[in-house]
Parts: structure tokens; C-alpha cells; sequence
């Protein structure tokens, strides 16, 4: 279970998140949404480990989050969540291959059979050799998918998939998420507001930040 | 980097070696007596078989000397001829003893034109017991041979790391038998010449009476061969140590270089080190990863120096004239060198934790956002 408590940041003193709680079960999913600059890509920072917050803890079960050391949080993170960025952050000079590859070894795993699993089910093992740079932005959040599945991860946290994305492209991604999450038996956190995925997924719960839940 | 080492090593190997010859080439004599003239070139031509004579002594004199009371050993020389380089030095058996050596086969010379060689000169030349060879005139081959009169060789020395394994020896007879006419020696043996007398002192105490008794009252002089060599070396010092100088200053740009490069890498690269922070990479492991990185190029670079410096210091050895003289296998310079290549890598890995403390200290975050 994921359960954020009384979670508040400050940035130069002016408060972005204030008391937001919430809690999510194994296997259920959370759709985040609110208008821009609310805080929706902080705050998936803060439940990634990648911003510590002002105020307020988070717990992934037994494991309060930001009561870790700085590596436990790092490591934390390469085992247990898989993180598709807004704008990627895949490694451009690296091939398909090596993006998941260096993945892999954060994650500590010495298996790559699953990569290429992985690559086919993402319809980009052809590709594989294919440095990043080169692929289009639609074959990039595949990619970026794929790696967020690499280690068989229990939470995923996906930030605006799809909002560089045409319809074609929308489906596919969400779709592909939606298939990798059940397979992996993964709890689902996605920032978007974008009603197209909101239709294909069907969310347990709805976080709409700058609202009174 | 490579540029730096190899500067070093060569220096070095150059200072260490050329140290060591000196002294082992030295079996402990005390003073050389010779023609007046600059008396390093007589130490150098009579010890150490570098350098061109002074001129040469007249035999009678010498023989004087030796039985001076104050001379406990003294054995003279006679240069004048080479065979492929190598010097012929005509003198008498006590001239081996100076070195300890030992014929490996063979025997000594019992006639003139009779002669023995050292294990180098076998090795290189291809001469061997029983074999003839024609010397040439000057101790530089220039193809002004003696064909008249061939050296057979009778014996081969064992190795003995001293000039000795680089020369041909023979008896005084012989060398006088080449240059001067027989008949004129047999009538008047006054005119007979050395080119130097080798002695050692009975007492270490005639250091400075017996150079100057020679000095003063004779038309030659005597040279001590430690003086003169400690003399030269503190010449040399001074260019050994702008060379050291010189390489210190390449070898500190290298590490300027190599941190600079560091910085404009993980500068280039701080974006794809933040998305591996993301994916689970640690601190520490980025920190490492980088500091691997920069050490890789440092003991990459530093390893390649001291094998050019090697490779270089060892062709100089093999194509120069100089280098037949050298003793090798000695290795009392790899210690120095070792810790010369201690201290770079150690300054290496103090360069190479700057850019890795910095990419320690990276907020992911921020450095996303900012990508």
C-alpha cells in the first residue's frame, strides 16, 4: 500500500502542495490530475523520491520513503517504481537497447532476456539498435515505457504520457501502460489530464489537486 | 599524460643507468695517469672507453710509476684501434684481474696479435675462438683497416656487467707491433708509448700528494676518476634537473587537461547522469563511475608514458655508439620510477575527485528541469 500523509512543499517560501493524503491498495491504480502549475509533476517527484517534501511522510508498506538514506532512496526507487517522464529522460547518444540495458543495471538484475521481451511487446525489438535520437516521439515514450518496466516494478508513475502524442500514438501508450501494469501486477499513479487516456484506463481513485477531495 | 611520463621516465632511466655504469665501470682505481689534456676526457677514454684519448705517455715513465711507493697496483693501456666499434686495449693480464674476469673459453693471449674478448663483443660481432678480424685505425670503425696484421681471437670472457664485456683485449706488443715499425721497437725501446696508466694507491692518503707530484713535476697528469665523474655529473644534474622541471610542468597540464575534461564531460553529461540517478544509480556509484573514469585515463596515460619512455631510452641504447657502453640489467631505477608513477596516480585520483564531488553533490531534480 502507498499512503501519503499530510504531504505539504514549500518552494521560496511560497506553498505549492498543502496537506495532501491519500491512500492507494496494492494493485489499484491513482489518476492525478489538476490544472498546469498546480504541482502535479512535484508532487510525483516527491512519491518517486526525487524531491524531498516541506512536510508529511510517505510509506510504500512497511517503508516510510524519505526516512531512507539518500542511496536506500535510490536504490528504493531502481527496485521497486518504474517512472515514465514527461519529456522521456532517455539517454539520446544510447541505443533502445542500451537505454534498457543501463536500466537493468541499476536495477541490479544480470538477466536480459526480459529486455527483449520487453522490446517485442513494446513493437520496437527490430529497433533495438536504434540510438534514441534518431526515433520518434512516439517510439521514444514506448521506449520510456519499457524502461519503466524493467524491473518488474510493484509502482509505476507515469507524468503526461501522452501529451506529445496523437491519437494513434495516445492508444497505443495508454494501452500499452494499461497492459504492462496488469502484467506486472503494478499499481498505476498517472499525472494527465487528458481525457483520451482517461477513458482507456479505468482509475480506482482520482487525485484532483487544487480541489477539495 | 604520455607525453609528461615519457619525458620523466626517460630522465630517469637516463640519470639512474648512466650513474650506475659509471660507477661499476670503475673497479676501484684511484687515479689515472696520462697526457696532459682536460682530465674528465682522460678518465672517460681510459676508464670508461667514451671519449678520444689526451695523447699518450711514454712507457719508460710509466713504468717509473708503477713502482712509485706510494702505487700498490697500476696496469697501463694502450688505445688506438677498434674492430666494428668495439675498442682494442692493448695491456697486460693484471688488467683482467681489475675486473674479476674469467675466461668462459678459451685462453689468455700468449703471443702478440693474440687476443681475447668480452661476452658482448662475442655476442654482437659473431667472432669466436680461433676466428681472425683486422682492426681499424681510431676508435670509431672508418674502414682504415690494419689488413696486414690480423687479431686472432684465443679466448672469450664471461659476462661480467663492466665495460670489460664491450672490449677486445690483447698485449701491449700487439698494438705496438701495428703502429710502430718492428725494428724500431726492438732498437729502441724508449720510444715505446702508452695512452694511460690505471692505479690504485697502497694508502688513500696519497690522494692528493701523488695528483700533485704528477701534475707539478711531469709532462702528464693524473686524473682521479671519482672527481672527475662526480664533476661531470653536477653538470649534467643541472640539465637533468630542467628536463625534470620541464616534465613536471607537462605532467601537471596533463592533470589540468584531464580535469578539465572531466568538468566538460560530466558538464555535457550531467542530464544522462541525472536519469541514471533516476533509475536507481546511487551516489556513490555515479561518483565512482566518474572517478573510474578519470583514473582510467590517468594510469591508462602514465602506463603508456613509461613504456614510451622505455621504448625511447632503449633505442637511444641501441643506435648510439654511447649505448655499447651502458651496463645493463640493473634495476635499481624501477623503485624510482615506481614511485614517481605512485605520486602521479595519487595526484591523479586527487584531480579526479574534484568532478566527482560535483556530480556527487547534483540535484536531480533540478538538473532535469532545467534539461
Amino acid at each position: 500500500m502507498l499512503i501519503c500523509e499530510n504531504l505539504s512543499f514549500s518552494i521560496d517560501g511560497h506553498k505549492l502542495l498543502s496537506n495532501i493524503d491519500f491512500k492507494i491498495k496494492k494493485e489499484k491504480d491513482l489518476l492525478i490530475t489538476g490544472p498546469s502549475g498546480i504541482g502535479k509533476t512535484t508532487l510525483l517527484s516527491i512519491l518517486c523520491g526525487l524531491q524531498i517534501p516541506t512536510e508529511g511522510s510517505i510509506r510504500y508498506n512497511d517503508t516510510s520513503l524519505y526516512s531512507l538514506s539518500e542511496n536506500k532512496i535510490d536504490e528504493f526507487r531502481g527496485k521497486q517504481l518504474g517512472i515514465v517522464f514527461q519529456s522521456f529522460n532517455l539517454i539520446n547518444a544510447f541505443t533502445i537497447k542500451q537505454n534498457l540495458q543501463i536500466a537493468n543495471t541499476a536495477e541490479g538484475s544480470q538477466d536480459t532476456d526480459h529486455i527483449y521481451d520487453l522490446l517485442e511487446r513494446v513493437g520496437l525489438a527490430d529497433k533495438s539498435h536504434i540510438k534514441v535520437s534518431n526515433l520518434s516521439i512516439g517510439e521514444k515514450q514506448r521506449v520510456a515505457v519499457a524502461r519503466a518496466f524493467i524491473g518488474q516494478p510493484k509502482w509505476i508513475f507515469c507524468d503526461e504520457p501522452t501529451s506529445s502524442l496523437d491519437d494513434k500514438n495516445t492508444d497505443i501508450i495508454t494501452n500499452l501502460i494499461k497492459e504492462e501494469s496488469l502484467r506486472h501486477k503494478a499499481s498505476l499513479i498517472l499525472i494527465t489530464h487528458d481525457k483520451r487516456v482517461q477513458s482507456i484506463l479505468n482509475f480506482n481513485k482520482i487525485l484532483r489537486l487544487g480541489e477539495v477531495l | 599524460m604520455v607525453l609528461g611520463v615519457t619525458i620523466i621516465t626517460l630522465s630517469v632511466l637516463v640519470n639512474q643507468i648512466t650513474k650506475n655504469t659509471f660507477t661499476k665501470n670503475n673497479p676501484g682505481l684511484d687515479v689515472v695517469v696520462g697526457a696532459k689534456g682536460s682530465p674528465l676526457q682522460l678518465v672517460l677514454s681510459s676508464i670508461h672507453h667514451i671519449d678520444i684519448p689526451t695523447g699518450n705517455i711514454s712507457y719508460k715513465n710509466a713504468k717509473k710509476i708503477m713502482k712509485h711507493p706510494t702505487i700498490k697496483f697500476g696496469v697501463p693501456i694502450s688505445l688506438g684501434d677498434n674492430f666494428q666499434n668495439y675498442r682494442i686495449v692493448g695491456t697486460d693480464k693484471k688488467f683482467l684481474k681489475l675486473y674479476d674476469a674469467e675466461l668462459e673459453i678459451g685462453s689468455m693471449w700468449e703471443k702478440p696479435m693474440q687476443s681475447i674478448i668480452g661476452s658482448n663483443v662475442a655476442n654482437f660481432t659473431q667472432l669466436k675462438i680461433d676466428k681472425f678480424f683486422v682492426g681499424s685505425h681510431g676508435l670509431i670503425d672508418t674502414g682504415d683497416i690494419h689488413s696486414e696484421q690480423p687479431y686472432k681471437v684465443v679466448g672469450i670472457l664471461k659476462k661480467t656487467g663492466t665495460i670489460l664485456d664491450n672490449l677486445i683485449i690483447t698485449s701491449l706488443d700487439s698494438v705496438w707491433n701495428l703502429h710502430s715499425n718492428q725494428n724500431d721497437i726492438l732498437k729502441n725501446s724508449d720510444s715505446l708509448e702508452v695512452t694511460a696508466l690505471l692505479l690504485k694507491y697502497k694508502n688513500k692518503t696519497s690522494v692528493f700528494s701523488f695528483p700533485r707530484l704528477i701534475n707539478k713535476n711531469t709532462n702528464m697528469q693524473a686524473a682521479s676518476p671519482n672527481l672527475e665523474i662526480s664533476k661531470l655529473f653536477k653538470l649534467t644534474g643541472e640539465a637533468h634537473k630542467i628536463i625534470n622541471y620541464l616534465s613536471v610542468i607537462i605532467v601537471s597540464l596533463s592533470f589540468a587537461g584531464i580535469l578539465f575534461t572531466l568538468l566538460n564531460n560530466i558538464n555535457e553529461r550531467k542530464y544522462d547522469l541525472a536519469i541514471l540517478r533516476t533509475l536507481g544509480f546511487t551516489r556513490e556509484r555515479i561518483f565512482s563511475i566518474i572517478l573510474i573514469e578519470g583514473m582510467t585515463i590517468s594510469i591508462l596515460g602514465s602506463f603508456i608514458g613509461l613504456i614510451l619512455g622505455g621504448i625511447v631510452y632503449k633505442c637511444i641504447e641501441f643506435f648510439s655508439l654511447l649505448g655499447r657502453n651502458i651496463v645493463t640489467g640493473q634495476l635499481d631505477f624501477i623503485y624510482e620510477i615506481l614511485t614517481i608513477w605512485f605520486v602521479i596516480l595519487i595526484i591523479s585520483f586527487l584531480t579526479c575527485l574534484i568532478p566527482s564531488i560535483k556530480v556527487y553533490k547534483q540535484n536531480i531534480r533540478n538538473t532535469l528541469l532545467n534539461s
